[in-house]
């Protein structure tokens, strides 16, 4: 069968060129474009957990004494941190943190300081974000009560500021106050976007637990971690009836939460563009859909024509297969299996050149909406190679070579006898 | 001829239908991506009303009661004058041309604040974009008047208390700004002070991706600049060198002014950036789109006229023969795959006008349809296709020239 096929790839060069080349383009585009969107929902450090995360991105809120349809959204007071989701027994870990990070004058007194991204966190945010700690620790629930000055911060500011990862117990200044390193952790790509950070420091060292707008705003948001054996539906049921005692008990000073459907999981998060409507996975799913069919579709028309060219060459071979017995269903399976394996060679070509191009051109294919990091955006082997990536490809191979092959191969195992072997058939 | 072109085409019905289909199908979706450029780019190419280049951001933040230089017990007032200090250094900088502080007035802005407009029983409804910033900061962005003003009489004309205006107010009426230069308007309702229009400004655009808007421009009040945060300045086109770092090291020996202190300074260059990523991502996205529908375009001519000619071998060898010139041969092949895109093209118009008129086209000019635009892109969409098709036709076409009619006929 192999043999076969080769032989006929063979025969005809520029058609196997031009077929393969377009399977490859196919796959290549189709290929970039999940992985656009798998770096959004796929598992890699430190969000291996996404599958588990439950976020509550933004408060929504409204009070009595304001008119009709107004409201107000934005990140949450601690307040909130510390009586909706600390009471809130649920989920495995609490992770409470500042929704953006902040430039920040970091550097050790006396010498040049550097701007750095810092984002002020609880101790329960590193039991939800697995960083990789290259020494030292993250601070605990203690610590963060007692609000100790203590800093996580990345190899790459250890190195600028101490000339070692091994900085743990140093101390450094942040805006001119002083902090203690605990731990130096990898640092972090822009694409994790409630990991990233450069420095990740106590919050309850910092004024930032008091500080509030309208109230219940703040600065924080929070993302929680689904335990094992409970699944994100029952742990959010478990929240909407936390959350309408804690809704009831707020309405006694005016205030009333909106709460759109939230907490939200990482896939709903990822197309969550404005804090004041609930995200619609469907349009963002349907407009997928689209574009993965428009990628398919026309290269299929193309190679379908192809095939169909490639076939008519063949009339005579197969009718004298069926004169000696073939059925109809082997020719069309036999004609199926030939396609698939130049399907098979397009996209393993299509799914290299477009692990190049994310490698290679990372920074424009991964480029963020509304990001001010200071890093630029940056992947790694861990996000793009999934087991899930080859998945897909296999799967839009294999759909590629159906639409592709299908109509002709049925024409094919449908050619009358008699005609073809006359040599009539070729229309 | 076309006779026979036509009878030939009929003959192959089954290979140019997949032809035909997938012409269709890419010249649909070609005209949404040319439409889509088309208005994108004739918004980009319209003025925007100020000029960020040589401009940079200054941010600051409150330090804590960790820092040594933590002044306690630090009263607004003082906070305020802090700013206003900080501001004055700013100014006295030799490389800064203009320096200003507002409240969510900067291009390219993730952040906004509105008002509504007053006169006499007019109100103007809705968000009216609303910037409130010191009377330099027309100069650090070079507004440009609409009436020919500078930037320098602009300036002035803020700190005397008079507004600026650009775009057109109170709704439906569209009371255009340069008509109302020199009435008095009330702001938010609050009909204790009126405001003089001062100048109108030439039309602004918030970003360079979207159309003109209204704006409102008043000076900040200085019970305001304690929070106020958005520090923006121009620096000499002559020593826009390294500003960043020059800034820096600036920081904590001349601005940590009261609890303030410099972090973090950017160009605009990064600020646009970074806020149009969203915008400049989808553009990405669409120029791969039409780059993979034109290869495919081009692929499928390509493969499809290959076998065509390696069939037709006998028959162009004939026609050679019986006086048809290289040329003819050629022209044949081509005219072959451009009628079938000609054949197509009414449906696909059929189409684009649906699409249209579902609004599923960009929203340009109150509108996501018109007879001038469908024009353009639809011939845009066409030449496209045509010249992909000619490309694609071209390589198989001239090997066809190169049959010799002896040789190929040999057998007969």
């Amino acid at each position: 069968m192999i043999k076969e096929t080769i032989y006929n790839l063979r025969h005809q060069p520029v058609v196997t060129v031009v077929t393969v080349t377009g399977t490859a383009l196919s796959i290549f585009l189709i290929m970039v474009f999940v992985m656009m969107n798998q770096v959004r929902v796929a598992p890699f450090a430190p969000e291996s957990n996404r599958d588990r995360f439950l976020h509550y991105n933004w408060l929504s809120f409204k009070h009595e004494s304001w008119s009709e349809g107004s409201d107000s959204n934005g990140p949450m007071a601690w307040k909130v941190v510390n009586d909706l989701f600390y009471t809130f027994k649920s989920p495995e870990a609490v992770a409470a943190y500042t929704s953006s990070t902040d430039v920040k004058s970091v550097g050790i007194q006396g010498e040049k300081t550097f701007a750095a991204d810092v984002r002020e966190t609880n101790s329960g945010y590193f039991d939800v974000f697995d960083f990789s700690f290259v020494s030292g620790r993250p601070f605990s629930r203690e610590e963060e009560d007692a609000g100790l000055p203590l800093a996580v911060i990345d190899t790459n500011v250890a190195r600028t500021l101490f000339g070692t990862e091994q900085a743990e117990g140093k101390r450094f200044q942040i805006n001119g106050g002083d902090y203690s390193v605990v731990g130096v952790v990898r640092p972090v790509s822009p694409i994790a976007d409630r990991a990233y950070a450069h420095v990740w420091i106590n919050t309850q060292s910092t004024d930032m637990p008091s500080s509030t707008w309208a109230e219940i705003g703040g600065s924080y948001t929070v993302t929680m971690l689904v335990p094992d054996g409970k699944t994100a539906g029952e742990v959010k049921g478990d929240f909407n009836r936390h959350f309408e005692a804690y809704n009831s008990g707020l309405g006694k000073s005016g205030w009333t939460i909106i709460n759109r459907n939230r907490p939200y999981t990482q896939e709903k998060l990822a197309v969550s563009d404005f804090a004041n409507v609930e995200p619609d996975l469907e349009t963002y799913r349907k407009t997928g859909y689209t574009i993965y069919a428009i990628l398919l579709l026309v290269p299929a028309i193309n190679l379908a024509g192809m095939t169909h060219s490639r076939m008519r060459r063949r009339v005579g071979e197969i009718a004298v297969r069926r004169a000696f017995g073939a059925t109809r269903f082997r020719i069309f399976s036999d004609i199926i299996t030939e396609n698939m394996l130049i399907t098979l060679a397009g996209g393993l070509i299509g799914l290299l050149l477009s692990l190049l191009a994310a490698f290679g051109f990372g920074n424009v294919l991964f480029a963020m909406n509304y990001n001010y990091s200071l890093s630029p955006v940056s992947v790694n082997p861990s996000m793009l190679l999934q087991w899930s990536t080859f998945g897909w490809a296999l799967l839009f191979c294999f759909i590629l070579n159906l639409l592709s092959a299908g109509l002709p191969a049925i024409q094919m195992s449908r050619i009358g006898l008699v005609n073809s072997l006359r040599g009539g058939a070729n229309k | 001829m076309k006779r026979k072109l036509f009878k030939q085409i009929r003959a192959e019905w089954r290979t140019n239908v997949w032809l035909a289909l997938e012409l269709l199908i890419v010249s649909v979706v070609m005209w949404y991506i040319v439409d889509y450029f088309y208005i994108n780019l004739t918004i980009m190419s319209q003025p925007r009303g100020y000029d960020t280049e040589h401009c940079y951001r200054l941010s600051f933040n409150t330090v804590t009661d960790k820092n040594p230089g933590f002044i306690k017990d630090r009263t607004y007032e003082e906070t305020c004058s802090d700013a206003d200090e900080i501001l004055t250094r700013l100014k006295h900088l030799p490389f800064v041309e203009a320096a200003s502080l507002s409240v969510n007035s900067h291009p390219y802005n993730g952040s906004s604040n509105g008002t509504s407009i007053q006169r006499d029983s007019l109100t103007q409804y809705g968000f009216l974009p609303f910037y409130q910033v010191t009377p330099d900061f027309v100069k650090v962005f070079r507004y440009e008047g609409f009436g020919g003003e500078s930037a320098e009489q602009m300036a002035d004309m803020i700190e005397k208390g008079e507004i600026l205006m650009a775009g057109s107010v109170f709704g439906d009426l569209k009371y255009s700004a340069e008509n109302l230069v020199g009435l008095d308007f009330t702001l938010d309702g609050d009909t204790t002070r009126t405001y003089r229009l001062g100048a109108a400004l030439r039309p602004v655009r918030h970003n360079d991706y979207t159309e003109w808007g209204t704006v409102l421009v008043k000076k900040l009040p200085l019970e305001y600049y304690g929070w106020a945060g958005e520090y923006c300045i121009r620096v000499r086109p002559d020593m826009d060198r390294d500003i960043e770092k020059q800034l820096m090291d600036m920081s904590e020996s001349l601005f940590h002014v009261g609890n303030n202190l410099l972090v973090n300074v950017t160009s605009f260059k990064f600020v646009r950036e970074r806020y149009q990523q969203a915008q400049s991502n989808q553009m990405r996205d669409m120029i791969f789109l039409l780059c993979f529908l034109l290869l495919n375009i081009f692929l499928g001519l390509f493969g499809t006229f290959w076998f065509r000619t390696q069939q037709r071998t006998g028959e162009i060898a004939i026609r050679m023969s019986m006086g048809a010139t290289k040329t003819d041969i050629f022209r044949r092949l081509l005219t072959e795959g451009l009628i079938l895109l000609v054949i197509v093209t009414p449906f696909a118009v059929a189409l684009d006008c649906l699409l249209a008129w579902n609004e599923f086209s960009q929203f340009y000019e109150y509108s996501h349809i018109g007879w001038g635009r469908m024009t353009v892109t639809c011939c845009g969409a066409f030449l496209l296709i045509a010249l992909m098709i000619a490309g694609g036709i071209w390589i198989p076409a001239s090997r066809a020239r190169r049959i010799q009619p002896a040789i190929a006929l040999k057998d007969e």
